[in-house]
């Protein structure tokens, strides 16, 4: 079944390479916490694949004097990223096998509609011993607003439509690499809280980021005027701020000679 | 017409056709990367290959 409308990603992604720069703590801040993980192995990495990594994962794995190609659905995004820096579709790669001993893939496998598919023509770009980095939302993840959108539409029209990606859930996230044939699949979270003065802030930031609704049966006709409103009005505040979770799966998984 | 901006050499180390994972021929002059089984021609823009399908000239039979 396709959940997400692949075009539509696209264009976000697209939009969202010359608008990214406010959002930009953020995703480094991702993946910062994502590319840490490195430290708790002593195996050295010599060539790294950074897939949707929107600019701030390469130079971070750099730093590190790792080698890195990037890659990005989108071709814009993917003209943020130094060289070399390929266009590309998550669900259909377009790299050999073992062409990599490192996959970071910072919170972009999210608008992906085949995940088992993906993750298993990333383990074949691994050579043996490989690790794949990816870190993804999980369930927990703009859960104010979901609800709040979720009855505010309830309450304007009678009806409410998908307005949050579905975000899976941890366990799944564990049991998607072992199926995909990744030794030794850890998943674990961790958060990001962030805290809005502006409730409108929230969805300009998601925008920006190319995280606006891609969801395949998303309402695409103009919301009820007062949706937005009535719906950012009824998210909980902390000290007058509205807080937002991200909440991260971090997923590890090594390749393994012929699984 | 100038001459495109070339591919990184990396690049051409790894990169195979997205739909049947088969090897690819680079044409520099037209900045292609040309798959014979999938017969299409991906376009290099300013050094970075387009590897879609959807964006991917159809190669004459």
């Amino acid at each position: 079944m396709l959940v997400f409308d692949r075009a539509a990603v696209r264009r976000h992604r697209d939009r969202a390479a010359a608008t990214l720069e406010p959002v930009r703590p953020i995703l480094e801040e991702a993946a910062e916490r994502l590319i840490e993980r490195l430290d708790d192995t002593t195996r050295r990495f010599s060539r790294a694949l950074d897939l949707g990594g929107r600019g701030v994962v390469a130079p971070m794995l750099r730093a590190r004097g790792i080698a890195t190609v990037s890659a990005d659905l989108s071709a814009a995004m993917a003209a943020r990223n130094p060289a070399p820096s390929v266009v590309a579709d998550e669900e259909f790669l377009p790299f050999a096998p073992a062409s990599f001993d490192l996959i970071v893939a910072s919170l972009s496998l999210h608008w992906v509609n085949d995940l088992p598919g993906a993750l298993l023509q990333l383990r074949r770009a691994l050579a043996p011993e490989g690790l794949l980095l990816a870190s993804l939302p999980t369930l927990g993840t703009l859960d104010t607003l979901r609800g709040a959108l979720m009855e505010a539409e309830m309450a304007l029209s009678g009806g409410a439509s998908p307005r949050i990606s579905p975000f899976p859930e941890l366990r799944d996230c564990a049991a998607l690499l072992q199926r995909a044939g990744f030794a030794l699949p850890v998943a674990d979270v961790e958060e990001i809280r962030l805290a809005y003065a502006d409730p409108l802030a929230l969805l300009r930031d998601l925008r920006a980021g190319g995280e606006a609704n891609a969801v395949r049966l998303r309402d695409k006709r103009i919301p009820p005027l007062a949706l937005f409103p009535t719906a950012l009005a009824a998210l909980p505040r902390e000290a007058g701020r509205i807080a937002i979770r991200l909440r991260m799966a971090m997923l590890t998984g090594w390749a393994v000679e012929k699984p | 017409m100038t001459d495109p901006a070339p591919i990184d050499p990396r690049l051409l180390e790894i990169l195979v056709c997205p739909l049947t994972k088969g090897p690819l021929e680079y044409d520099r002059a037209a900045g292609e990367l040309i798959s014979r089984r999938a017969g299409l021609a991906y376009p290099v823009r300013d050094g970075i290959p387009i590897m879609l399908p959807e964006e991917a000239r159809t190669l004459d039979p």
